[in-house]
């Protein structure tokens, strides 16, 4: 699924580069450089994923997931970072609507943080997607989720749905990894919406790019 | 960049063959301005003059009219993702 994630995530990225080649408006470039630290991780994360199993196969020691998920987190990380940058860079100010979404955000994680009783008697053991770093993840897409949020409302626009849809989905995908210690098919239904959630991207990109 | 851009979708809506008071309306330009940026366009080889019996037209290229179906393209694209171009 992954490397499914990761091809649309690479399209993107590149639709991204067309545009600011095109425009040179800067948050074209932090859509592209985000998409495609985005698409880096997937693609590791991916191909861990099959070393993992390879490894498995071989009774190998090696953990190549964990390495893998590691290398996909920071790529996130870095990714969602750069996403928000974009959309705070362009209101230029703190003092707009954004900033309370943003604060609630980082306020909420730092709250989850400060519990980690509460965290670990909710969440169980660590697994391999660690619940820290997913809580963070969602933290951060969840705000990207909120401003296409309202774009979508204010532009009623069908292809801002789409994008609103696919970090909405992205974000759920998230909070399932965060309950996945309850559950195994959590997990799976994470990785579906993770799916579902770039699938949207990529209606959103037919969409832009037919007849072109 | 968006000057350009209204002035191209001016002769475009103009079924592509504009006259320059069309433009001058259309793309809400003073008249020197309008001649400089239909010379500029005329360089960068997005449009084309036409002189047919004392009138003046301007139409666009075929590379005038990918470049718009490019520039709608990443339009849509930025809109989505809501950044303003």
């Amino acid at each position: 699924m992954e490397l499914v994630a990761f091809i649309i995530a690479l399209a993107i990225a590149y639709q991204a580069l067309k545009g600011y080649r095109l425009t040179k408006q800067k948050p074209l470039w932090y859509t592209h450089f985000g998409f495609a630290v985005l698409s880096a991780g997937l693609l590791i994360d991916s191909l861990a994923g099959l070393l993992g199993i390879v490894a498995r196969t071989l009774r190998g020691t090696i953990t190549f997931t964990s390495i893998g998920y590691s290398i996909y987190f920071f790529a996130q990380l870095l990714a969602y970072s750069i996403l928000i940058y974009a959309y705070v860079s362009q209101t230029r100010t703190l003092n707009t609507p954004t900033s309370p979404v943003l604060l609630a955000s980082l306020s909420g994680f730092a709250t989850l943080q400060a519990a980690p009783g509460i965290v670990a008697r909710l969440l169980g053991s660590m697994v391999e997607y660690h619940p820290g770093s997913e809580i963070l993840l969602l933290f951060l897409v969840f705000y990207v989720a909120v401003q296409t949020g309202t774009n979508y409302s204010a532009t009623k626009d069908r292809n801002a749905l789409l994008v609103f849809l696919a970090f909405l989905l992205l974000a759920l995908s998230h909070l399932f990894f965060i309950l996945q210690p309850i559950s195994p098919l959590l997990f799976v239904i994470g990785h579906l919406l993770q799916l579902s959630g770039f699938a949207s991207f990529l209606a959103m990109l037919l969409r832009v790019t037919r007849n072109q | 960049m968006k000057i350009y851009v209204d002035i191209m979708r001016v002769i475009q809506r103009e079924e592509n063959r504009a006259k320059p008071t069309r433009i001058l309306y259309g793309a809400n330009l003073s008249y020197d301005r309008l001649l400089k940026h239909l010379d500029e366009l005329k360089t960068l080889g997005v449009i084309e003059e036409i002189v047919e019996s004392d009138d003046r037209f301007y139409k666009l290229t075929q590379k005038g009219i990918e470049f718009l179906n490019q520039f709608r393209a990443v339009e849509r694209f930025a809109t989505a993702f809501g950044f303003a171009i």
